[in-house]
């Protein structure tokens, strides 16, 4: 056995210690490391997983082969060039916007996206612009939704996939204006548009609830298909099947299914699992899926020619993609066919050629990886579209009006029960402290209907304004500062408080002359604590504040649910929210300490 | 004789005067806001309110115990369904949370009470937690315990090869864990903070005079501090277990940022008392269940003084 000295072993026990210590302090700073980190991110970065600060690479969202060159464009509104036959790049430029879709025609390339509306490019020179305005409510400009593009002849057709968004804007190549605007308000409203598709005088509009033909003279709503029991997510997308115009193939997370018009019903199913790309070349159907793309060629019976699973040799069970520390599963969403070539794109930027001849793949390539990116841009959105500085105004009324309140009636409470045995004192001490044992909504039922009755009755706005709340908070965080104030005060020597009634002062001055001063540290911490917890407050303030006077609390819930899984914003809007408090804590902390132990160890 | 006694009174009064006029705002603001809503609230737990009768405030038709046997014993009624797993569920996690809190809070005050360098500085980053206001942190730690994109799965999972599969923290069997262990997490530096300030007091004799005897590390702490601290530690658990019990801001920003349903495991007393009373508008059963919970606590913490004072008295 080895003689590990004494003071050999107390090293030991040092480090170990530090060890411990290190590893409890990273655990408690890294979730508030993280919040910050991530309101620095860009939100597809976050929905895809990537944990680097750099560009997630880009799903692939359009593929179109001319001749020699294979245009590539990808979801952060990116426009590759690149060459057949090495996969290299001619040219790229990027829209740097979001939520895109893509148009290729003979002379442009045309970007959809949701704050910059639609912009073309020249496909010979790929750096010059034109956007055009497609008029889109001011509103619906900070909120993203992904955008989608089809054309038809010389007619562009815009929509935004956002629940309550329910126009098609229809846009003209030649003359370069907005030629028509439909609204599709069906009786499913409010409805997500998903999908659009024109197929001779009509305009299929696919919904998160089911289908309608729109007439594209008249711009009215002829019929409507609900596709629901065989689509229940929506009608995601959407391709014309037979020449005639008579089928269409429509498809979503459950599968995809063959339409016809005239009957006006589904027909048949063609591929049963979530489709992520859908595709009519010629004669046959390809579906993306997130094991490769299927093809379906028509006949007599659908029968499936060749399932390519596991396309991507990459792709492990299930599509992850394993390469490059990258944590996403890869789906299919686009391909294009040109003889004996077919080019797949798929989500993190991957694009493959395969080649049908040889049945394999023979090259693949990946989206350019991005430069550092950090959103501060999230920052500046989080206040446009929910007033985040009036639920902070409002925070900061609320918990300073009712901290300076609760402090004096607090201070005045506790100074006369620390000092005067008077009857009914015990009373009020047992009171204080019974309070803190009952459950908050105990109090949240009766007082919501009180204010609402007095409300109702007086016409005195109480309940939602400002008073109300104020009045509430001031009075209820008085039990507990008056526990703590108490030690503070029984803290201070009573000889000095009867050497001045014997010069002759009144209790009032005893009060504010000799008294005060002494405890004003412990009402400074007192004070800073009452409003910590009126910040934090969040039931009484979900019940009894109106839309003017929200609180910080109240207000993230809104601001959340208008950001439909905009993680970004959200981490940005709990970062704005903590750091008012952090300021306060640091300016203030040895305050706060010294206050919170003394009362602990007096008891 | 009654004028005597009156007298008597009166006197008292002017002798007090001044703490009567101090103490006068409070009183008046606690009858307010804390007796008057309480007996409104005892009253309304025999009552019928929802939405269409709030209008009739307390004169809305009287049912008697209906809330209550629809709350405790008929089986059928859709507030006794979640209503056990919502008091399952705050049992384990109280118990689970208050005990953690000061196990960790203890662990990291002796830690910390050795004198080393930057021992302020790591004292006031253990802190913080304490200072990110509780919605954030359900809806921070929502965020990650997301199955795809939250960061938890990323590391155990694909950093880590911990687990072979992403499991689901916010549905299902783990919420339990996905909702305690945010909790702790705010809350153990308060502990530490008070362990500490009170380890502090402790005379440094007691420990030399152990030395002396030859006291192990463990015994010392196990005879001497933990004992010493026991007014901290015995308030820590008996308001943690209140406060834990009462627990709502944390839970309910967790799922689905505030208007999401917790799960059959992720559901606190609270939390389902206000779902039921303000967004099912049951008010009448709200108060009924807010009723059993208060008399429910109040013999916890009386049984628990009990016990407390017969220990106290044994130790003398």
């Amino acid at each position: 056995m080895i003689n590990i000295s004494y003071y050999a072993k107390k090293r030991i026990k040092d480090y170990l210690i530090h060890f411990v210590m290190l590893v409890i302090l990273v655990f408690t700073l890294f979730p508030i490391c993280w919040m910050i980190y991530t309101s620095l991110k860009e939100n597809t970065d976050i929905l895809v997983g990537k944990i680097p600060l750099s560009h997630a690479h880009n799903n692939v969202v359009d593929i179109k082969v001319e001749g020699k060159t294979l245009w590539v464009l990808t979801s952060d509104g990116g426009i590759n060039n690149l060459d057949r036959k090495t996969l290299n790049s001619k040219g790229h430029v990027s829209a740097q916007t979001m939520s895109t879709d893509f148009l290729v025609d003979k002379d442009y390339i045309w970007v959809s996206s949701a704050n910059h509306g639609l912009l073309r490019y020249d496909k010979n020179n790929l750096k010059t612009k034109k956007e055009f305005d497609l008029r889109l409510p001011s509103f619906d400009k900070a909120k993203v939704g992904p955008t989608t593009l089809h054309s038809n002849g010389n007619n562009i057709y815009f929509t935004m996939k956002y629940k309550g968004y329910e126009q098609v804007v229809e846009f003209n190549k030649k003359t370069e204006k907005i030629s028509k605007v439909y609204t599709v308000k069906n009786m499913f409203s409010p409805s997500q548009i998903q999908s659009v598709l024109a197929v001779g005088n009509s305009l299929f509009v696919g919904l998160d609830t089911g289908l309608i033909e729109v007439n594209r003279k008249s711009g009215q709503i002829v019929r409507s298909f609900s596709v629901i029991k065989h689509l229940p997510l929506g009608v995601e997308r959407m391709a014309q099947f037979s020449r005639l115009g008579d089928e269409i193939i429509i498809a979503g997370n459950s599968g995809a299914f063959l339409f016809n018009i005239k009957k006006g019903e589904i027909v048949k199913n063609v591929y049963p699992n979530a489709v992520y790309g859908l595709n009519v070349i010629g004669e046959s159907i390809y579906i993306g899926t997130n094991r490769g793309l299927v093809e379906y060629k028509a006949g007599v019976d659908f029968k499936k020619i060749f399932a390519k699973e596991s396309l991507f040799r990459q792709i492990k069970q299930g599509g992850t993609v394993i390469t490059d520390s990258s944590f996403t599963p890869s789906e299919v969403i686009v391909f294009d066919r040109s003889g004996d070539k077919l080019y797949l794109g798929s989500t993190y930027g991957r694009l493959s050629e395969y080649s049908y001849g040889a049945k394999k793949i023979t090259a693949t390539a990946a989206a350019n990886p991005g430069h550092l990116v950090v959103s501060w841009v999230n920052y500046v959105d989080m206040w446009k579209n929910v007033d985040f500085g009036l639920y902070l105004r409002n925070s900061f009324i609320i918990c300073g009006i009712s901290m300076f309140f609760a402090m004096i009636f607090a201070t005045m409470a506790a100074y006369a029960l620390s000092r005067f045995d008077f009857p009914g004192a015990r009373w009020i001490s047992v009171a204080i402290l019974a309070t803190q044992m009952v459950p908050g909504i105990m109090f949240l039922i009766p007082i919501y209907s009180n204010f609402v009755k007095i409300s109702d009755m007086t016409g005195i706005p109480i309940k939602g304004t400002f008073y109300g709340i104020i009045f509430m908070y001031s009075i209820f965080f008085i039990p507990f500062s008056v526990w703590i104030l108490r030690g503070f005060f029984a803290a201070i020597p009573i000889e000095l408080e009867e050497a001045a009634r014997i010069d002759g002062c009144s209790p009032l001055q005893v009060f504010w002359h000799v008294v005060l001063p002494l405890a004003i540290p412990g009402i400074i911490a007192t004070g800073i604590y009452i409003f910590l917890t009126a910040w934090d407050e969040l039931i009484f303030a979900w019940v009894l504040t109106s839309a003017d006077t929200m609180t910080i609390p109240v207000g993230i819930r809104n601001f959340v649910g208008n950001y439909q899984n905009r993680f970004d914003l959200i981490m940005a809007a709990a970062t704005v929210a903590t750091v008012p408090v952090m300021i306060l804590f640091f300016l203030l902390q040895k305050h706060i300490v010294k206050g919170l132990t003394a009362g602990a160890v007096k008891g | 004789m009654i004028r005597n006694w009156l007298q008597k009174k009166w006197y008292k009064f002017k002798k007090y005067r001044f703490a009567y006029f101090f103490v006068l705002p409070t009183v008046i603001g606690m009858v307010a806001l804390h007796l008057t809503p309480i007996l409104q609230g005892i009253w309304m737990s025999f009552l019928k309110l929802n939405q269409f009768t709030l209008d009739q405030y307390v004169g809305a038709p009287f049912i008697g115990l209906k809330n209550y046997y629809d709350v405790l014993l008929n089986f059928k009624s859709p507030i006794r369904i979640g209503l056990f797993d919502a008091a399952r569920n705050t049992f384990i996690y109280t118990l689970v949370v208050t005990f953690g809190t000061v196990f960790l809070g203890m662990l990291v005050a002796l830690m910390v009470n050795r004198e080393f360098r930057g021992k302020g500085m790591i004292r006031t980053l253990f802190l913080f937690p304490w200072v990110v206001p509780t919605y954030v942190t359900g809806l921070l730690w929502g965020f990650m315990w997301q199955r795809s994109v939250g960061i938890i799965n990323i590391i155990l999972v694909d950093i880590l090869h911990l687990l072979p599969d992403k499991p689901f923290w916010l549905i299902g069997p783990n919420t339990i864990w996905a909702i305690i262990v945010p909790t702790i997490w705010r809350y153990w530096p308060f502990s530490m903070l008070l362990l500490l300030a009170g380890m502090q007091s402790i005379p440094e004799e007691l420990y030399e005079a152990a030395d002396i005897d030859g006291a192990s590390g463990w015994r010392k702490f196990w005879m001497i501090t933990f004992p010493l601290l026991r007014p901290v530690w015995s308030i820590l658990i008996l308001f943690g277990l209140i406060f834990n019990v009462y627990s709502f801001n944390i839970v309910i920003m967790m799922f689905g940022f505030g208007a999401g349903f917790p799960g059959e495991w992720g559901d606190l007393l609270m939390t389902n008392i206000f779902r039921n009373s303000f967004m099912q508008w049951n008010f009448g059963s709200g108060a009924a269940t807010s009723v059993l919970l208060m008399i429910t606590m109040i013999l916890i913490v009386n049984v628990w003084f009990y016990f407390y004072r017969k220990i106290e008295e044994e130790s003398r």
